[in-house]
């Protein structure tokens, strides 16, 4: 990925540079998603689009994913339950209406990111990694990857323990106590609540619409697709506004592609890694990847041992052929 | 088959050291595997077990995950071994037999004081049930535990059923392997079973103490050294006189059924019955 350059350009023109590349690609939404439910699915944020929505309270992705998730979760047990020892309550119960950063009830956010004098607007929300470990090392499976690449909690599963927050590069997955399964089980020693994030509207997505996010967005700054197709047109777009691309490489790969005029680098550099507030590290990478050669060593070591059996089994009943029988009683 | 009596050591050997092997490598890499597994739950900034000294790492999984890979590489092969390995010797000691139930809750009883131990053999009966017990344990673990690896790594979106049967599988595996591992200390801090200990670290237990406890297997290991002794002295005597092997041949296989129906249970005593009937 080309990493310099681009710092001088006005928001008028990448905006131009934006919506040029759409036409020079001949690029439309790619529409009804019949045909690609089957498939594997991919979004992209074109940051040379999206404005933010500065003429509106909050921007539209966000007031549509919120009114989606309305009610998803239930009212927390009151009081809710000291976990022991150590008595980290997470309740956003009262707090609903933040808007500004990933709780269990906004599982999308606008950063701005101030830049030479201008101003890029940047949503964040969780990645639909390739390979997520917040999924593949979830103790209860409660998180589980969809084929269609759609990263999904499921919330009478999870426990809330939170561990799928900690392996997560960008520490997505957001904590409601006082909710969940662990209500029914241990509630003091085990589990803490249920975690909550994006997840691509699957219902949506499994009914053949769009995320509410991407349906609502004015300026059509999002899209989603086939993959093949959305990778397509991020590299078109990128290569229109001499551009950059992020969550291509970023943790592995994902299912996320942002397109923007203006270097990750410099993006990243205006965030500050908060809880509920991700930051956007190039390259960050995926931990879990060191461990697959070891994994790949516990597939082969059942084989392993099979063939040790044979070749040392082989070689005891030549040297002893006169034990016949051999009950070790 | 290393089994020997050393009887000017007071001593019988009877685990090789292949045994000593295959059992300490799967009980290292199995406690390996039983606290990193706990360390893969989120509990160590919970009951504050990163605040330990030297078990900083415990808060992160992918470290966890790193060390409970490395020990299931050891715990699933040498697992595979010992089964295939000793299949293919055909020793088959550590299989139930009928009657092993009734038999344990006979030792078990003794051990509270209610009447006396039957005889045993090289194993007890709880032992051969133990090992069942385990050895299914321990393939629900391996099993489900390489579903789940090669979820990890090639297939982060496998089939959601399969995923979630795994990770119960696994999770279940887990406690099962926990309870069974507490209960196989719990069995070694037993008085009467306290001899046996020596066995897994030495490879020997002491000959009164087997010829007391184990009075089959003892009696067994005699009866092969003095038959070995018997058939040398047997095949001297064959070779001279040719009309008493027919006569013994004749009239050998019919003497045996009879013998072996009208003998007391105890199999070395059956052994010695049948051994002999042909002179009869």
């Amino acid at each position: 990925m080309k990493n310099e350059k681009c710092s001088g350009i006005s928001r008028r023109s990448f905006l131009k540079l934006g919506a040029g590349a759409a036409a020079a690609g001949g690029l439309s939404l790619p529409g009804r998603l019949d045909a690609a439910q089957t498939g594997k699915l991919a979004t992209l944020i074109d940051l040379s689009l999206c404005d933010g929505c500065k003429d509106r309270d909050i921007p539209a992705c966000v007031s549509a994913c919120k009114a989606n998730a309305r009610g998803r979760i239930p009212e927390p047990v009151d009081p809710i339950p000291d976990p022991w020892p150590r008595k980290t309550v997470e309740d956003w119960s009262k707090k609903q209406d933040v808007a500004d950063r990933l709780t269990p009830y906004n599982y999308i956010y606008v950063h701005e990111a101030k830049i030479d004098g201008q101003t890029l607007y940047v949503p964040r929300r969780c990645m639909h990694c390739d390979n997520p470990a917040c999924a593949t090392i979830c103790p209860f499976s409660a998180n589980n990857k969809r084929p269609v690449g759609a990263v999904v909690i499921d919330s009478d599963l999870c426990f809330g323990g939170a561990k799928c927050k900690d392996v997560c590069p960008w520490e997505i997955p957001q904590r409601q106590s006082g909710v969940g399964i662990y209500l029914k089980v241990l509630p003091g020693f085990m589990g803490n609540g249920v975690m909550y994030k994006c997840d691509l509207c699957i219902d949506r997505l499994n009914a053949g619409k769009n995320p509410a996010c991407i349906e609502a967005c004015p300026r059509k700054a999002m899209l989603i697709g086939p993959r093949e197709d959305i990778e397509k047109i991020a590299d078109e777009r990128a290569r229109a506004m001499n551009g950059f691309i992020y969550g291509r490489n970023e943790n592995g790969g994902t299912s996320t592609l942002y397109v923007s005029p203006v270097s990750f680098d410099r993006i990243h550099a205006t965030m500050e890694k908060k809880p509920g507030r991700p930051d956007m590290k190039p390259n960050v990478e995926r931990r879990m990847a060191k461990t697959d050669a070891y994994g790949k060593a516990v597939l082969a070591s059942p084989v392993l041992g099979l063939a040790a059996a044979g070749a040392l089994g082989w070689y005891s009943r030549r040297r002893k052929p006169a034990k016949e029988g051999g009950n070790n009683d | 088959m290393t089994e020997k009596i050393l009887a000017d050591k007071n001593r019988v050997v009877r685990h090789s050291a292949l045994e000593l092997f295959e059992h300490w490598a799967i009980a290292l890499s199995g406690l390996v595997l039983l606290l990193t597994g706990i360390f893969e739950l989120p509990v160590a900034k919970r009951y504050y077990i990163v605040t330990v000294p030297g078990l900083g790492w415990t808060a992160d999984f992918i470290t966890s995950l790193y060390l409970h890979y490395a020990a299931a590489i050891v715990f699933s092969g040498v697992a595979l071994f010992h089964v295939v390995y000793h299949l293919l010797l055909g020793e088959k000691g550590l299989w139930p037999k009928r009657g092993d139930m009734a038999a344990s809750v006979q030792v078990i009883k003794s051990f509270l004081g209610f009447g006396k131990e039957p005889p045993m053999n090289k194993y007890l009966p709880e032992q051969r049930l133990a090992y069942v017990g385990m050895a299914v344990i321990i393939l629900m673990l391996i099993v489900s535990g390489l579903v789940k690896t090669y979820k990890n790594i090639y297939a982060p979106d496998l089939s959601w059923t399969v995923v979630l049967w795994a990770t119960w599988v696994h999770n279940i595996g887990f406690v099962l392997f926990f309870l069974a591992f507490i209960a196989h200390i719990a069995a070694i801090v037993l008085k009467p079973n306290r001899p046996m200990v020596r066995g897994i670290f030495t490879g020997k237990v002491r000959l009164d103490y087997a010829r007391h406890r184990h009075a089959l297997w003892v009696a067994g290991l005699e009866e092969a050294r003095a038959s070995v002794a018997m058939s040398q002295e047997r095949q001297k005597r064959d070779a001279a006189t040719d009309e008493m092997t027919e006569e013994s041949v004749a009239s050998g296989p019919d003497a045996e059924d009879d013998a072996l129906r009208n003998s007391p249970a105890a199999p070395a005593d059956q052994a010695e019955a049948a051994e002999k009937s042909p002179k009869d």
